[in-house]
């Protein structure tokens, strides 16, 4: 009660769990004030030069993956049998590998494919884990423990194992692929989630809704996810990250996508096994993997500084 | 004139932000002389706090900081960390808000007193360390001290944490004592045994105390010397009894007026300060009161008035124009702030076995069950969190239940609201029993006539819903058609004193009043017969506190509600309700007529709880008998066989050994003059 | 307290007896050990593959729950994990690759944990001042190369820099050389092995800590009871060493538990890499080959390794904390 605090120092507290983020400052006009807090964010954001230096690798990337074919000489499946295992030219501007594919079309399909996999996946987990740590917060008792206990024993599976065997099982398909990694990926984040979300559970807001007769799914589709928002913005981008590793991974070891389709990871695959004689097979789609993994999660970071100030550090706790 | 230990001269803190730099203090002078008590009052945000800090050089080190701290003829500002670690702790110590959170959780509490001691007393062997470190837990009245010497935080009750904290605060005989809201997280009686440590603290080790508080009872208890602070400055400055007396700014006669007393049965409006207190970023060059001030003049947006003697008396300064013209809250005869004028029901006339009631409590009963093991929960035993209360609210009443914290009165609270079916006993809301609920519909139904209102106004509204989503949700939930929410809405917005045109801003735009005014627009949004209130006002300032009290009052009336009011501070019991029981571990030990309760209180507990508060009037609180309690609130898993006050009671410790046997092994029923005035002692 | 930690390791056998018997079923949903006899030159007829396979606890045509039970009971009874389709024992396979996997990964743990917290300290203690920002700057990129990026990227760099002084410092493929022999130099050459692939596992992995114990020191510099200790007389470093570290272990080390199943995949892929006949390759080998009992063996390695943890970190919050060891 009355405990000393100023209020423009309460503008620092922590809107991820959607405290009193503002200052009670006079009342102005309500639109004006929402825009004001997207103008904090945006501010936030761009201080962060790193985020902004991951955003604009980030859209480029994006930008490549959409309008690179365009520019493309030839198609990814295309053998160009008087150019086998070529050092980039002119004319194969990545070079080719030792079946005569063009290493820039493969690139180009390779960073399609895998973007495409991540944000399906990105996707997926976070609605589900925000739905699931959510409802299992705000449920309690038996959905609580049942939710619990697949998410701990999901922590216990060796759930990379399970992935392989069936995405392999699959044969490369990759909304196969997608999928089940959805379904091995929500847990870490549903359980982040469920966490911050006991404490939501008491916020008085939430008892009100329930004590005006509020129905228990509409108190978390209503007031507990939105009030999560800033954090799912943050799993989102951290579960592309997440999901393009895995999947390269996966495709690394032969058991993701498979060919003719490829994938940044299966493309490191080929690339790993020529490094000696033709290290540009490598070093292509090692680069842009590693730019859109590392781009992606200097955006996350630059979210969560703007997003939720009080966290410190940043990290991926 | 003895020289002061500590002389804060023209000192200024200013933090960044993102909206600017804020002037959290802005030139603030004071002394504090060797064995005195400066209390220093203020509401949240008035700059006490930083105030402290930056005299114990505990601020962050983004704050900057101007003028000048002298501590025993040294300049405190521009030492190092070091240099001031060797000052801290030894003549200059400091006790904290919150003794849940200020000791370290993994190391025992004798390992923190000790290191209080060797870190300025290198020689100091181990064995000496410890032998002082259980001295100084007896003399802080911890219980068996040689074994609660290893005993971690965490084994320890708040109360009796602070008292550890008292202890380090006590280890190297400081000079000053600066004690920072030092009783705000505790319960009254707790309270009041802090208040008495700190007082012996003083006499044992000579010290002055530099008290910190937004409590004007703490401060007529304690402070020789007031400051009153507002928007970073001082605004008021004098000895106490001359500030309670003879006020002089117009915030401090706010202040005063504002606060409910619960040694005055008289029920006068309370008087409000409109407003609430300026950002300070960028403050312009004038009264920082000016605004909601009610005797504000043109002159006073010229300048920021200066800290000045008032009519020439060196010990009373006041930093208004008008200062001289005021003369004990008159001003050209006339009271300073007008008191407001709140209607009075026709229902009062209606004698109260002739209203309906709109709550029936019968019988309430509450147990967790105490489990144990990983896998399979056994139970082995229980806690009685509520045991068997009975209770009824009329039309147009306001029921009361005061306690302390493990009292169970939230509980109580909450199976009402839950609509929790009592095995041995009933809930009837307007006449309908929870037990005849089936289904959804039938309980939102009910939900209509009985509605809530939370302590928090932060944290009951969701942040992320405009004010029109926040107030029109019960509305939608009991499917209102949407043509009639709207005008509905701005109509609730008018009733609790908001603008309608606000509607469309989210809660974060709003102060802790406002915020707490929309809370109860959405309460009244379903018309209810019933509002709970829980702690509605508690986290309030003591200025925003009065209006929102006064809205209460009048809602009342003019609707004909009734309330439930669940509270700790009896001062707001007092002044609001019709009825009150007081509530100890999960029962009622008193029950009936506020004025019955108050004026003649019966158990022992009520009398002691009565006691413990301290009244904003330095002449009464001196003169005012205090029943210090001892101990805490036992362990609600304790099976008790008797009174369950025995522990603790003053009463009892008076009676020959054959009556104290009938404490001990019988139940004390609640008896008296049913309905009006009954106790549960079996001596009273 | 030691009924505590019981009582938990109990759980987490349980855990894993559950996990374990999960991917059997599973596994035996997606792997057909039937289909590397299918393609075979000259056919067999399918009286030969059931003869082949039938012995082996590999037939599908036998009930599933009688495989189960053949497997589960004979696993219960003789520690028996069963044969790979072509029947090599997977214990002998388990035996020695367990060690090498747990020798890379444990080593690796300890190592990434330790470089992270130490990090995440040194960062805390200079918040914001140009020492946090490049150990944060570099954390962030570390951490999200992909481990199959680091490894071969090491792989390059080791090359070079053995190209460059003229000898094999660092091998980049197998865990060992054959035929080395004595203390000594077995000590030498499996550090010359296990340096890279440890080092690509670090790498990537130390960053969570580095993070992780940077946001909880700072909240806990923040906290009342360290300003309580400066109020004492303690300086603010050694208030942050004293009061502010030890609590902001605690869940660092619950953590490293979780982060297991992480370890042992970047494990599979380093492995991979490097030529190491651990378990990582054995999961690539058993799931190609549609070896059931053989991937499962893997799952419960995974598993069990994910319980040590646990468990370690359970024993650890004990020592640490002592809000644990009284309840």
């Amino acid at each position: 009660m009355a405990t000393e605090s100023f209020p423009l120092a309460d503008a620092t507290s922590d809107p991820l769990v959607g405290g009193g983020d503002t200052p009670p400052v006079e009342p102005g006009p309500g639109e004006r004030k929402r825009l004001t807090k997207w103008q904090l964010y945006s501010r936030r954001f761009v201080r962060n030069r790193p985020a902004v230096a991951g955003i604009v690798i980030f859209v480029l990337l994006v930008a490549f993956a959409l309008v690179g074919p365009l520019f493309a000489k030839y198609d990814h499946v295309e053998l160009d049998f008087l150019a086998l295992s070529d050092p980039p030219n002119p004319d194969h501007w990545f070079g080719t590998n030792n079946a005569g594919n063009d290493l820039y079309a493969m690139v180009v399909v390779g960073l399609q494919r895998s973007l495409l996999i991540a944000v399906v996946v990105a996707t997926g987990t976070t609605i589900l884990s925000a739905v699931i740590g959510t409802a299992a917060a705000y449920f309690g008792g038996r959905i609580e423990r049942f939710a619990l206990f697949v998410i701990h024993f999901l922590m216990v599976a060796p759930t990379f194992l399970l992935l392989a065997m069936m995405s392999n099982d699959s044969g490369g398909d990759w909304k196969v692929i997608a999928l089940v990694l959805i379904l091995v990926s929500w847990f870490f984040q549903a359980r982040t989630i469920w966490t911050l979300s006991l404490s939501l559970r008491e916020r008085e807001y939430v008892h009100a809704a329930r004590y005006m007769g509020v129905p228990g799914m509409r108190i978390v589709l209503r007031h507990l996810i939105p009030n999560i928002g800033s954090l799912l913005v943050i799993n989102f981008t951290l579960g592309v990250v997440g999901a393009v590793m895995a999947e390269t991974g996966l495709s690394f070891l032969g058991f993701g996508v498979k060919l003719p389709d490829v994938s940044l990871g299966s493309l490191i695959g080929i690339g790993a096994s020529s490094m000696s004689s033709a290290p540009w097979m490598f070093y292509f789609p090692a680069a842009a993997l590693t730019l859109l993994t590392v781009s992606m999660a200097l955006v996350a970071d630059g979210l969560r500084d703007a997003l939720d100030p009080t966290s410190a550090a940043g990290g991926r706790a | 004139m003895t020289t002061p230990v500590l002389s804060v001269r023209d000192l200024t803190v200013s933090f960044p932000s993102e909206a600017g730099r804020v002037d959290a203090v802005r030139g603030v002078s004071f002394d504090v002389a060797p064995g005195r008590t400066l209390g220093i009052v203020g509401e949240s945000g008035s700059g006490k706090s930083v105030t402290s800090l930056a005299v114990m050089g505990l601020l962050d080190e983004n704050a900057r900081i101007g003028g000048s701290v002298t501590f025993d003829g040294e300049e405190l500002l521009g030492k190092s960390d070091t240099q001031m670690s060797k000052i801290r702790g030894n003549g200059l110590a400091m006790i904290f808000q919150d003794p849940l959170t200020s000791l370290t959780p993994v190391f025992t509490v004798g390992d923190q007193i000790v290191e209080a001691l060797t870190i300025h007393n290198s020689r100091m062997s181990r064995r000496a360390a410890w032998d002082r470190a259980v001295e100084l837990l007896k003399l802080v009245g911890i219980p068996r001290p040689q074994e609660r010497v290893r005993s971690f935080p965490h084994e320890f009750s708040g109360g009796m944490r602070q008292r550890v904290v008292i202890a380090i605060a006590m280890a190297n005989n400081p000079k000053l004592i600066i004690a920072d809201e030092p009783t705000t997280a505790l319960d009254v009686t707790i309270q009041a045994q802090i208040l008495d440590l700190i007082g012996t603290a003083q006499r044992e080790t000579g010290a002055a105390v530099m008290m910190i508080t937004h409590d004007m009872g703490v401060v007529a208890n304690i402070a020789d010397d007031v400051i009153v602070m507002y928007a970073g400055r001082a605004i008021e400055q004098a000895g106490v009894d001359t500030l309670f007396a003879d006020t002089r700014m117009p915030y401090s006669i706010g202040l005063l007026g504002a606060i409910p007393r619960v040694d005055k049965a008289e029920k006068q409006p309370l008087v409000p300060i409109k407003g609430s207190p300026p950002l300070l970023v960028d403050l312009p060059d004038a009264c920082p009161f000016a605004a909601r001030c009610p005797i504000a003049v043109d002159a006073c947006l010229a300048a920021e008035p200066q800290l000045l003697a008032v009519e020439g008396a060196v010990d009373h300064r006041a930093a208004c124009i008008r200062a001289e013209e005021i003369r004990a809250g008159l001003i050209d005869g006339e009271p300073v702030y007008p008191i407001p004028e709140i209607p009075t029901s026709s229902l009062e006339q209606l004698p109260r076995e002739d209203r309906k009631p709109t709550l029936e409590v019968e019988n309430l009963t509450k147990t967790f069950p105490l489990t144990k093991g990983a896998f399979r929960k056994r139970k082995i035993g229980e806690v009685r969190a509520v045991k068997g209360v009975s209770f009824d609210i009329r039309e147009g009443e306001t029921m009361a239940i005061v306690g302390e914290s493990g009292s169970g009165k939230t509980t109580t609270l909450l199976q009402i609201m839950d609509f929790a079916p009592q095995a041995d006993g009933d809930i009837r809301i307007v006449g309908t029993s929870v037990t005849d609920i089936k289904g959804g519909r039938a309980e939102r139904q009910l939900r209509r006539d009985v509605q809530i209102v939370f302590q928090d106004p932060v944290g009951s509204l969701d942040p992320r819903m405009t004010v029109f989503d926040v107030i029109a949700e019960p509305l939608r939930t009991v499917a209102t058609p949407t043509a009639e929410i709207g005008p509905r809405v701005d109509e609730l917005m008018d009733l609790v004193g908001l603008d309608p045109a606000h509607s469309d801003r989210f809660p974060a735009a709003f102060s802790g009043g406002q915020r707490q005014r929309i809370g109860i627009a959405r309460a009244l949004a379903t018309n209810p017969r019933l509002v709970v209130l829980d702690e509605p006002v508690s986290a309030l300032d003591v200025s925003v506190q009065a209006g929102v009290i006064n809205l209460l009052d009048e809602l009342k009336v003019r609707l004909g509600l009734s309330y439930l009011f669940v509270a700790h501070d009896l001062s707001v019991v007092r002044h609001i309700a019709d009825r009150v029981a007081v509530m100890y571990l999960g029962g009622f030990v008193e029950h009936g007529d506020v004025d019955a309760v108050f004026d003649d209180p019966q158990h022992p507990y009520t009398r002691a709880l009565l006691s413990a508060i301290p009244i904003p009037d330095p002449v009464k609180e001196r003169t005012r008998e205090h029943i210090v309690l001892t101990g805490d609130l036992p362990s609600p898993t304790d099976e008790i066989s008797g009174c369950p006050f025995v522990t603790r009671c003053p009463l009892y410790q008076t009676l020959d050994p054959e009556q104290q046997i009938r404490c001990e092994s019988e139940v004390p029923l609640l008896t008296g003059r049913p309905g009006v005035h009954v106790n549960a002692c079996h001596y009273r | 307290m030691s009924r505590y930690l019981l009582r938990r390791s109990a759980g987490w056998l349980l855990m894993v007896v559950a996990v374990t018997n999960l991917t059997y079923l599973l596994a035996w949903a997606y792997l057909d050990p039937r289909s590397n006899y299918v393609g075979r030159r000259p056919p067999l007829s399918e009286q030969q593959i059931v003869n082949l396979l039938e012995p082996r606890n590999l037939d599908d045509g036998t009930p599933l729950l009688e495989r189960w039970w053949n497997w589960f009971s004979s696993i219960l009874f003789r520690w028996d994990w069963g044969v790979s389709p072509t029947g090599q024992s997977v214990n002998d396979q388990v035996a020695y690759r367990m060690w090498i996997s747990g020798e890379l990964m444990l080593g690796a743990t300890i190592l990434l944990t330790v470089l992270g917290i130490a990090l995440g300290v040194y960062s805390a203690s200079r918040q914001y001042r140009l020492g946090d920002r490049v150990a944060q700057g570099t954390s962030i990129i570390t951490m999200n190369i992909p481990i199959v990026v680091a490894a071969l990227g090491i792989v390059l760099l080791a090359i070079a820099f053995n190209n460059a002084v003229g000898s094999t410092v660092f091998y980049v493929t197998g865990s060992s050389s054959p035929g080395v022999s004595g203390f000594l130099p077995t000590l030498l050459d499996s550090v010359q092995h296990i340096a890279l692939p440890t080092a690509a596992l670090v790498l990537v992995g130390y960053a969570q800590y580095h993070f992780l114990q940077r946001s909880l020191l700072l909240d806990n510099i923040k906290s009342d009871y360290v300003r309580m200790a400066r109020a004492k007389g303690l300086t603010k470093a050694q208030a942050v060493r004293k009061h502010a570290l030890r609590t902001s272990l605690i869940p660092v080390t619950t953590q490293v538990a979780f982060s297991i199943p992480a370890i042992f995949t970047g494990a599979v892929l380093t492995e991979s890499i490097f030529a190491w006949k651990g378990m990582g390759q054995y999961f690539i080998e058993t799931i190609s080959k549609n070896d059931v009992n053989g991937v499962v063996a893997v799952a419960a390695f995974g598993a069990v390794m994910t319980a040590v943890g646990a468990i370690l970190a359970d024993i650890a919050v004990v020592v640490l904390d002592p809000r644990v060891r009284v309840s």
